[in-house]
C-alpha cells in the first residue's frame, strides 16, 4: 500500500499509526515493557476472578484477553528491543515536551476545580491561561477569544443540549430562570 | 409503503432535516479543521445528545459523519494538510493540483466524487443490509463471536502498522469492556476492590480521552505550524470530466464499500488502498502520480464516502461496527435503549430505513455545501490551533462529565487520553481499543452461550464449528491474519511490493 510519510511519526489515524518501521523511539521500550508488566498483572487478575473452574465462568474471556495482551506485549518487547533507536529523537523534544506535561496539570487542575468552583469559572480560567500560553497574543486577544468562545460553548451546551454543569459558585440557574422569564413575558 | 414513509421520515420532519443540515455544515468544518476529527466530534456529541430522543440524536450524527469524511479534503488540497484521517491520499495529488492554480477544481471534482461515492455506499447499504440481516438470523453465537475477533483483527492487518500492537490494542478494549460486575453472575472483574472500579468504565470515558484529549495533546505539536494557502478558481466541474472519471470512481467506491463493511476498517483505510488500486489501473494518467492527477483525487475520495454507507452495513445488520464511528453510534443507540443487530431489522425497520434516509440527506446536503460557502470556509479553517486544542480539550472534559455528572469520568477520561497518547506515538491503533470495548461484551456472552450448549466441550464445540461453513469459513478468515504476520508470509509481501511501481 503507498505509506504516506506520516508528519512527526506520530500516528494521525488508524491507516497510517505513528513510530518507525525499523527504529523504535526514545521511550518506546520502557512503554512497551510497561505494557508487558501491566499485561502480566492483569492476568494474574484475571485468573483470581474464577481460576479454571469452567470454560464459561466470567474468568475465561478476562484470562483469554489478558493473556492475549501478554504474548503480543512480549512479542513487541522482543521486536522493540531488537531495533535501533532512531536518530535525533529525544524524549523532551519528540515525545513529551515541557507543553504536554504543563497541559496535563492543567487538566487535572480542571478536574480538580470543577466541583468547587463551578464551570464557568473553572472554564475562563482554563481557556483564558490555555490560549495566552500558546498563542503568546496580547492579553486583550486573549481575553476575548477566550471569554467570546466559552459564551458561544455555554450557550450551547445549555440551550441547545441542555447539559447541566457544576454551578459552583455562579447562579446559573438564576441566570436562565431571569432570560426565560424575559423572552416568555414572565409565563 | 411503510418502508417508504420511514425513509422519508428525515424529510417530513423540518427539525430532523435541520439537525441534519446542521450536522453536514458542521462535519464539513470538523473534518476540515486539522485537529478535529469526525470521531472526536461524534464521541463528545454522543455525551451531549443522550438526553435527545434517538432520531434527532441520529440526525445529528450521520450529519457530521458525512460531512465530516468529505471535508477532510478540502484542507487537503488547500493546505497539504489532511483535515481528517480520510482525505490523507487526497493531499498527495491534491495539493500539487492547487500549487498550479486549480484548487477550484480540484475542490469541485472532489466534491462530486464524494457525493457519488456516498450515493453508492449509501445504495448498497439499502440494497444489502435486510439481506445479511436475514442471513444473520441463522448466525449462531459462536459466529459472532469469530466475526468480533475478526473485525479487532482486520484494523491492524490492513493498516500500515504492526499487526501485533493491533491485537494487543483490541485485546486491551475487550479487558477494559470487562471492568466491573459481571452481568450474568454478578462476579467482581478487574474491580482491584474498589467500589468505583464496580459500575466498570464507561467507554464514554474511553473514547473521548482516546479520540479528543490524546489529539489535542498530539497537536501540541504542531502548533507554530502555518501552512499556505493556494488561490481557488472556478468549483463546478464539467460534465466531460465527470463522465471521464466515471468508470474509476465505480470501481473505488466498491473497494470503499467492501472496506467500509468489513468489521472495524474505516474511510481511512480505505481511500489508501483505493488510491493504490488507482494507480494501478490508470495507464496514462494526464499527469503522474503524486503530481497533481485527477485520478489520485477521484479514487481516494470516492472510497472514503462510500465505506460511510458501507460501516452501517455490519453495524445495523450484526450489532458489530464498520469502523470507530460507528462503533460509536452503537454505543449512542445502546444509550437510546435500541439493541442493533439482526433483530433491530425485524422489530424495529423503521429506524433502519430512516438512517438510510438520512444518509441521503446528508449527501445532498454535502454536495450542496461543498460547491459553495468557500469563502467563509478559508476563514474558519484557519481557526489557530492555540484557540482550537483548549476548546477541545475544555469539550472533551464537558463531554465526558455530561453522561453521568461524574468526576471520576472526567479523570478516566485524562487517564486514557495520556494514555493514547503514548500509544500514538508508539505506533498502537487506537481504532481496536474502541471496537474492544464496544464488542467485550458480545464477544464474552456469545462465548459463553456458545460453550455452554456444547456442554462445555471444546471437541463438541470445533465439532459444531467445522460442522457449519459459516463458521469455519471466518475461523479461516481469523486464522490466516494471524498466518499473514508470520516471516514467511511477509517475506512473500516485501517481494511483491518490490515489484510493484512506486
Amino acid at each position: 500500500m503507498t505509506i504516506p510519510e506520516p508528519e512527526h511519526h506520530d500516528g494521525t489515524s488508524d491507516a497510517t499509526p505513528g513510530g518507525y518501521d525499523h527504529n523504535r523511539r526514545p521511550g518506546e521500550l520502557g512503554f512497551a515493557f510497561f505494557m508487558l508488566v501491566a499485561s502480566l498483572g492483569l492476568l494474574w487478575n484475571a485468573y483470581g476472578i474464577s481460576g479454571f473452574e469452567a470454560l464459561s465462568s466470567p474468568g475465561a474471556i478476562p484470562m483469554a484477553t489478558t493473556l492475549v495482551m501478554s504474548v503480543s506485549a512480549l512479542i513487541v518487547v522482543a521486536r522493540t528491543a531488537r531495533q535501533p533507536l532512531v536518530a535525533g529523537e529525544t524524549i523532551a523534544k519528540d515525545i513529551l515536551p515541557v507543553v504536554v506535561i504543563i497541559f496535563v496539570c492543567f487538566l487535572l487542575a480542571y478536574a480538580f476545580l470543577l466541583k468547587p468552583l463551578g464551570f464557568l469559572p473553572t472554564s475562563a480560567l482554563f481557556l483564558i491561561v490555555a490560549i495566552k500560553m500558546l498563542s503568546k497574543r496580547s492579553w486583550s486577544f486573549t481575553l476575548t477569544v477566550a471569554l467570546g468562545s466559552l459564551l458561544v460553548i455555554w450557550l450551547i451546551f445549555r440551550i441547545v443540549f441542555t447539559v447541566l454543569m457544576p454551578a459552583g459558585i455562579v447562579p446559573e440557574a438564576e441566570f436562565i430562570q431571569f432570560f426565560r422569564n424575559m423572552f416568555n413575558g414572565g409565563n | 409503503m411503510e418502508t417508504l414513509l420511514a425513509f422519508l421520515t428525515v424529510f417530513s420532519h423540518p427539525q430532523l432535516l435541520l439537525l441534519v443540515g446542521l450536522g453536514t455544515f458542521a462535519g464539513v468544518y470538523v473534518g476540515a479543521i486539522p485537529g478535529l476529527s469526525v470521531t472526536m466530534a461524534v464521541s463528545i456529541l454522543i455525551s451531549f445528545t443522550f438526553s435527545w430522543d434517538v432520531y434527532p440524536a441520529i440526525s445529528l450524527m450521520i450529519g457530521i459523519y458525512m460531512g465530516g469524511v468529505y471535508g477532510g479534503s478540502r484542507t487537503a488540497i488547500l493546505l497539504n494538510i489532511p483535515g481528517a484521517p480520510s482525505a490523507i491520499a487526497t493531499a498527495m495529488d491534491g495539493y500539487p493540483m492547487a500549487k498550479r492554480g486549480e484548487a477550484g477544481t480540484a475542490i469541485g471534482v472532489t466534491t462530486v466524487m464524494s457525493f457519488i461515492g456516498g450515493f453508492i455506499g449509501i445504495g448498497v447499504l439499502a440494497l444489502a443490509a435486510p439481506f445479511v440481516s436475514d442471513f444473520a438470523l441463522k448466525f449462531q453465537p459462536r459466529d459472532y463471536m469469530l466475526l468480533a475477533v475478526l473485525g479487532i483483527l482486520l484494523v491492524g492487518s490492513l493498516s500500515t502498522g504492526s499487526l501485533v500492537k493491533g491485537i494487543f490494542a483490541g485485546a486491551l478494549g475487550i479487558a477494559i469492556g470487562a471492568v466491573g460486575r459481571d452481568a450474568l453472575t454478578f462476579t467482581e472483574r478487574f474491580t482491584f476492590d474498589l467500589q468505583i472500579m464496580e459500575g466498570g468504565i464507561s467507554f464514554i470515558a474511553v473514547m473521548i480521552g482516546m479520540f479528543g484529549v490524546s489529539e489535542a495533546l498530539m497537536q501540541l505539536h504542531h502548533v507554530d505550524k502555518t501552512a499556505v494557502r493556494q488561490k481557488i478558481s472556478r468549483i463546478i466541474p464539467s460534465m466531460s470530466t465527470v463522465r471521464k472519471h466515471l468508470p474509476l470512481s465505480m470501481q473505488t467506491s466498491t473497494i470503499g464499500v467492501i472496506i467500509g463493511a468489513l468489521p472495524g476498517t474505516g474511510g481511512d483505510i480505505a481511500a489508501l488502498m483505493a488510491y493504490d488500486h488507482a494507480k494501478r489501473v490508470t495507464k496514462n494518467p494526464d499527469r503522474p502520480f503524486g503530481e497533481g492527477a485527477m485520478e489520485g483525487l477521484v479514487a481516494p475520495e470516492t472510497a472514503n464516502n462510500s465505506a460511510v454507507g458501507g460501516a452501517f452495513i455490519p453495524m445495523m445488520t450484526l450489532g458489530i461496527p464498520g469502523d470507530a464511528v460507528t462503533a460509536i453510534m452503537i454505543g449512542a443507540l445502546f444509550i437510546h435503549g435500541l439493541n442493533p443487530g439482526p433483530m433491530l431489522m425485524v422489530d424495529n425497520p423503521d429506524m433502519f430505513w430512516f438512517i438510510v434516509g438520512a444518509l441521503v440527506t446528508a449527501n445532498c446536503f454535502m454536495l450542496f455545501f461543498g460547491l459553495t460557502g468557500i469563502k467563509l470556509f478559508t476563514k474558519i479553517v484557519e481557526m489557530p490551533r492555540s484557540v482550537l486544542i483548549p476548546m477541545i480539550m475544555l469539550l472533551s472534559i464537558v463531554g465526558a462529565y455530561a453522561v453521568n455528572n461524574s468526576i471520576s469520568d472526567v479523570y478516566w477520561m485524562l487517564g486514557f487520553g495520556v494514555f493514547g497518547y503514548f500509544m500514538r506515538h508508539y505506533g498502537y491503533p487506537l481504532g481496536p481499543v474502541i471496537l474492544g470495548v464496544i464488542l467485550s461484551r458480545l464477544l464474552d456472552d456469545n462465548w459463553r452461550r456458545a460453550i455452554i450448549s456444547e456442554r462445555e466441550d471444546m471437541g463438541r464445540f470445533f465439532e459444531g464449528l467445522f460442522s457449519s461453513p459459516l463458521s469455519t469459513v471466518l475461523l479461516i478468515a481469523v486464522v490466516l491474519i494471524f498466518v499473514s504476520q508470520t516471516p514467511l508470509w511477509t517475506r512473500a509481501k516485501s517481494i511483491l511490493l518490490r515489484r510493484s511501481p512506486r
